[in-house]
């Protein structure tokens, strides 16, 4: 019987009024790749801050081989054996392989039992570490050669591959993946998933937390379904199809059913024809109506954020056509899309929406300043302050006044200002890209009923997101996303542990509802 | 008990409101120290420790040494706002370049007046644009650009003339530009300060302050990426920032061609160059390194407070060399203390001015 | 426990076009265009490769290469130090001074001027790690407030008179070893040193992981705060010895000493290949590119030019040089 290299029993975390774990009993053995699956805000990422050590549980325990965690320290919980992979490898591109593994933490010679120590000076003991990584890559599977080589110079998928290696440097017994299969291709998740059994079959005990449904059969011996903050079932993964996994991750259906919008009518708004861009999606038609909600729903490295970035010409689309009103558009930049009418919430606010120690009337104002000047160079200020309150009365910006430096309002905030940059001047086409990630649930509330009275108002929008309630609380249609291309489309009411389904992988089946059409099987 | 803590707690807000306002509104900070040091040299002055009074119309007078520096740190402030590590160690080169050009026009090729000084600024523009591509078109990094451009431009401006000055009689006349001019109410000031610092002024504070391209250049000096979602010209913005820093190195240019009555090729770069001042007052002016934040208001007051500061401390020293070295310390102490400064106000603020 | 079975590595063919080598493409890239304007020049002009005026360049670049040993460390961690040059200044008019007025002998003369070095470097290197400030900005200002020092210290106009003490590190006859400088040697064993210390200490590369991502590097465990501050002291320790190297055979030191010659260092780092974003650069890149710059300036004499044409070849050289990183790098960001 393989010992129980970790062991969670009733933990249970609260930030603030929000219960994120409610009582949580997780086992991993020994030899053993445990899924851990889950929708957003099921617990997942709380369930690996609490393991890793970044955060300490409430109430509840958490052993190690036996011995109890000492939480709150991402050093202990390293020492303990534990070691944590995320989707995006934190390693030094100018430094080699071998370099990386042992950043920090390097072997000294003839200080071995010093080797904790870092501000200790001293030599390097290259052989030994070059030995150690090499054992470590062939472990994996990695050509031991690539010791030597800048990481800068490997694939991103190879980076990865060495950030699991360096998790192993230091002899972990629990490796945690996260999403790691989100930004690679099939080939790299085979190698991936190679090393994934080598370690298994070292006695490692690996918990994989993916989104991707279909991988699980593939890789994992047990899946274990969070839903709000609880286990609610933890089996072995071949007594499971794909379906019965997304019912159990979503419970039952969510309350009432959305109440049914006006059919719409008209000619579309938006169309889009076969449109693509190598190597990130293809052969994507897809239509808005006025007053319509398209949803375009995917997992994360789907394609979905290529698609918004393509309708918005951050990075055009080389293949296929898009019109705007019956136009023919080519959208080549922010400004093409503007001129033809489509605005784009972008989906990371911090990054690409918001000037954080600017106003919240210079963030409305950033996107219009032509339209808001006088003679075309003179910015008339009255007029960007009165069009900001406006807003703040409007959607309901919880804040001072409009001279507010944006950084100070919390996330939600944050995104109603962002978004009403993009009403300023009545878009033909809205596109929302993750219209409500990182927002409190109140904010969360407020900017779908703004989503849904911009539709009633003849908007066309366009949802791309990666949250299943909102997409299936908004829209009129979803359309399904998988590695770059639509497979299916589902109208209002479908259920959730469907499109869940469809989007994670399930091949199999008639479709439960006949109403669903095949787009690309 | 309830009376004195209301009064406690008043008298607590009063004093860190002041602090807030003082160290985020760098206007009021500056307009403070300036007041201190006017105060503190006519102290010093009634003390007998001065050499000639700091009285006001030495003051006017040292208004001329403001001009340049005032100009070239509206120069670096566009630079700066603009982002992604903004700065331009080329002016004092584009100044000496520009200056010899101006030379050739007016002292050797005869051009008139007019023409002349439209060329100057012109050339200096033109200047500006090359560090424009090389940042904004090929990504540079506009430490490396400026600097690249600093040797070019300089030993282009001393090869120009074999390394001599231009002083033939049109430039030579060109002095009487910069004399002093005499006001009812004022005292005499150097008639530059009207014609060309004060427009100058002005112009720079209508396109930072209420033109669509001075938002822009916050907003792409703030992030450059949501510049770019927000359909913000991100590229032509941040050449245009060098492009107009070319155009005031120039008009710095003229000045100096005509303060010192001829084109010396080394106008802008002698000792270690006129960068580093306009950095200073810029930054003292309360422009953020990081980009994105600056004001005009704040960078002519910070000039005229170095200014003055200056010109007291040549008074406070009987040696010119001694007076000169104490500047060299203000100014490196001042650069630091207004950095430290800078940063403390946006950890506490979370904005500055 | 089964021995693990190793998968199939289908996906990672054997990479050993990508080895990270002893000398990098844009130092073999160095050698080569330094080697060709060497062959050009000799054939262009009688004198170039004569031992008189190869002595003279490896001599006129010994102080930048110093310098630069340190200078390639800071910018390697993304910092920068544009005061060494006043740094220079007051390490010289101390050890003038001091050679001169107290007749302090060799040995005690670089142990002063390397001491005062690293003072001036801590400083610098303090208030980089601690304040927050951007380093153009605190070097910017302490560039000033050493001059200022200096100033203060020569009192009068320059000091004159300095006996030969440290002729043997000289730009005369007693500072040659073996005919070639004993200022280059000292240059070499030290850069050798350092580029030693840069690639196999832990420490050393360190200040790469500093220069690519500081705050992944502090939570790697690298003590980002410490290394910062040698660097700034190296350079300033670098500073004392090329202090020493200047003053030489002794004679005048005048008060604008040092000025622009942190600009002459950057231009030999960065032509060298070091990138000013930091995390990428070595030793051997700033010794190729200080040579480099020193035989520009020998061929424009040689050749007749004016002396100003020097600075336009260092400015085309600098673009070139980053022009050629910034291509490859996006090349490689693009794969």
């Amino acid at each position: 019987m393989a010992n129980t290299l970790l062991r969670l029993r009733g933990v249970q975390k609260r930030y603030g009024g929000v219960r994120a774990l409610r009582g949580v009993d997780v086992d991993v053995l020994a030899g053993e790749v445990h899924a851990i699956v889950g929708e957003n805000g099921a617990g997942k990422s709380t369930l690996i801050k609490i393991v890793s050590g970044a955060e300490v549980a409430d109430e509840g325990t958490v052993e190690i081989d036996g011995a109890p965690l000492q939480g709150g320290s991402t050093q202990a919980a390293m020492e303990a054996g534990i070691a944590t992979v995320y989707q995006e490898p934190h390693l030094f591109g100018e430094l080699t392989v071998a370099e990386n593994v042992f950043l920090g933490r390097e072997l000294r010679a003839g200080r071995a039992e010093r080797q904790r120590r870092a501000h200790r000076y001293g030599r390097v003991d290259w052989a030994t570490q070059r030995t150690r990584v090499s054992e470590l890559l062939e472990q994996i599977g990695l050509d031991p050669a690539i010791g030597d080589v800048r990481v800068a110079d490997l694939p991103v998928a190879e980076q990865q591959l060495v950030s699991i290696a360096k998790a192993f440097a230091h002899s972990a017994k629990i490796l945690i993946l996260d999403e790691p299969s989100a930004i690679l291709t099939d080939r790299e998740i085979d190698v991936l998933f190679g090393v994934v059994r080598n370690l298994r079959a070292a006695g490692v005990g690996i918990v994989y937390i993916s989104h991707r449904l279909d991988e699980l059969s593939q890789i994992s011996d047990r899946v274990t379904v969070l839903r709000d903050g609880e286990v609610v079932a933890t089996r072995p993964t071949g007594e499971l199809t794909v379906r019965q996994v997304a019912e159990l991750m979503v419970g039952h259906e969510l309350g009432a059913a959305t109440a049914a919008r006006p059919a719409p009518a008209g000619e579309p708004v938006l169309t889009v024809a076969g449109l693509g861009r190598t190597g990130a999606f293809s052969g994507l038609d897809l239509q808005v109506r006025p007053a319509e909600v398209v949803a375009l729903y995917g997992l994360v490295g789907s394609g979905t954020g290529a698609i918004a970035r393509a309708l918005y010409g951050v990075e055009p689309a080389d293949a296929g056509t898009l019109h705007v009103d019956g136009r023919a558009v080519r959208l080549h930049s922010p400004r093409d899309a503007a001129a033809a009418g489509v605005a784009m919430l972008p989906g990371n606010r911090k990054q690409q929406g918001v000037f954080a120690n600017k106003s919240i009337a210079f963030n409305i104002s950033s996107a219009h300043l032509r339209h808001l000047a006088k003679l075309g160079f003179w910015f008339d200020r009255g007029r960007e302050r009165s069009i900001a309150q406006d807003f703040l009365r409007r959607i309901a910006i919880k804040a001072p006044d409009v001279a507010t430096p944006v950084g100070a309002l919390s996330g939600g905030n944050q995104q109603k200002v962002v978004l009403a940059r993009q009403l300023v001047r009545a878009p033909r086409v809205l596109v929302l890209e993750e219209p409500t990630q990182g927002v409190d649930v109140g904010a969360k509330e407020e900017i779908h009923r703004l989503v849904l009275e911009l539709a009633d108002g003849g908007s066309a929008v366009l949802v791309i997101s990666t949250d299943l309630a909102e997409v299936l609380q908004l829209a009129d249609r979803v359309l399904v996303v998988r590695k770059g291309a639509v497979v299916r489309e589902f109208p209002r009411g479908a259920g959730q542990a469907e499109v869940l389904a469809a989007a994670a992988g399930d091949d199999g089946g008639a479709p439960a509802d006949p109403d669903a059409q095949e787009v690309h099987p | 008990m309830t009376a004195t803590r209301v009064e406690a707690e008043r008298g607590e807000g009063l004093a860190a409101r002041a602090l807030r306002i003082v160290l985020t509104e760098r206007v009021v900070l500056l307009a403070v120290l300036l007041v201190v040091v006017v105060v503190w040299f006519r102290v010093l002055g009634a003390g007998g420790y001065l050499v000639a009074p700091y009285d006001v119309g030495y003051l006017g007078n040292a208004l001329e040494s403001m001009v340049p520096f005032a100009l070239l740190a509206l120069a670096e402030l566009f630079v700066i706002v603009s982002g992604r590590g903004g700065i331009d160690l080329s002016v004092g080169a584009i100044v000496s370049l520009a200056g010899m050009v101006f030379g050739f026009m007016v002292g050797v090729w005869g051009w008139p007046l007019l023409p002349a000084i439209a060329g100057c600024i012109a050339v200096g523009g033109l200047l500006g644009a090359v560090n424009g591509a090389l940042v904004a078109h090929l990504r540079f990094p506009p430490l490396i650009a400026t600097l690249a451009t600093y040797y070019a431009y300089s030993s282009l401006a001393l090869i120009s003339n074999a390394n001599g000055p231009i002083s033939t009689p049109p430039v030579v006349a060109l002095h009487s530009l910069t004399s002093n001019v005499d006001l009812p109410l004022l005292p005499p000031v150097p008639l530059h300060v009207f014609t060309i610092l004060l427009p100058c002024a002005v112009l720079a504070w209508v396109v930072m302050s209420r033109s669509t391209y001075g938002r822009s250049l916050y907003a792409v000096g703030t992030n450059d990426i949501a510049a770019g979602y927000a359909t913000q010209p991100v590229t032509r913005t941040r050449f245009t920032a060098f492009v107009l820093s070319g155009l005031l190195s120039g008009v710095v240019a003229l000045v100096t061609v005509a303060q010192f009555a001829s084109a010396r090729p080394d106008a802008g770069i002698v000792g270690n160059g006129m960068a580093l001042p306009a950095i200073t007052v810029a930054v003292l002016g309360g422009v953020a390194i990081q980009g994105g934040i600056g004001r005009v208001g704040g960078v002519l007051v910070a000039a005229l407070l170095v200014t003055w500061l200056n010109a007291g401390m040549l008074l406070a020293f009987p040696e010119g060399a001694e007076g000169s070295r104490y500047q060299l310390l203000a100014l490196g102490l001042v650069l630091v203390l207004s950095a430290l400064l800078n940063t403390l106000a946006l950890r506490r603020y979370g904005r500055l001015s | 426990m089964t021995a693990p079975t190793t998968a199939p590595t289908a996906a990672t063919p054997a990479r050993r076009g990508l080895r990270v080598r002893a000398i990098e493409g844009q130092e073999l890239a160095l050698i080569g265009v330094t080697g060709l304007l060497w062959v050009v020049l000799s054939l262009a002009t009688d004198t170039f490769l004569s031992a008189g005026n190869i002595t003279n360049i490896l001599f006129s670049v010994a102080p930048i290469a110093l310098v630069g040993i340190g200078m390639t460390a800071v910018i390697v961690t993304a910092g920068i130090d544009v005061s060494v040059g006043s740094q220079a200044a007051v390490v010289m008019v101390v050890v003038a001074l001091l050679v001169r007025d107290a007749g302090l002998a060799f040995l005690p003369a670089v142990a002063v001027a390397i001491g005062t070095g690293l003072v001036l470097g801590a400083v610098n290197g303090l208030i980089v790690a601690y304040g927050g400030i951007h380093p153009i900005i605190v070097t910017f200002g302490t560039l000033n407030i050493y001059r200022f020092v200096a100033l203060q210290i020569f009192g009068s106009e320059q000091v004159a008179g300095v006996p030969d003490t440290l002729a043997v590190i000289g730009g005369g006859m007693p500072g040659r070893l073996l005919g070639v400088p004993t200022a280059w040697w000292l240059t070499l064993v030290l850069a050798a040193g350092m580029w030693c210390y840069m690639r196999f200490w832990a420490t050393g590369r360190h200040l790469y992981a500093i220069g690519g991502d500081a705050f992944a590097a502090r939570l790697a465990g690298v003590r980002v705060r410490r290394r910062q501050i040698s660097a700034y002291m190296l350079t300033g320790a670098c500073v004392g010895l090329a202090g020493c190297v200047l003053i030489g055979s002794g004679g005048l030191v005048q008060q604008n000493v040092g000025t622009g010659l942190e600009l002459q260092v950057i231009a030999a780092v960065v032509i060298g290949g070091t990138s000013i974003i930091g995390g990428r650069g070595t030793v051997l890149g700033t010794l190729l590119g200080a040579l480099l710059v020193g035989t520009i300036s020998s061929a424009v004499t040689l050749l007749s030019w004016p002396t100003e044409v020097t600075q336009l070849f260092i400015g085309a050289f600098i673009l070139v040089a980053v022009g050629v990183d910034l291509l490859r790098e996006r090349r490689r960001s693009a794969r």
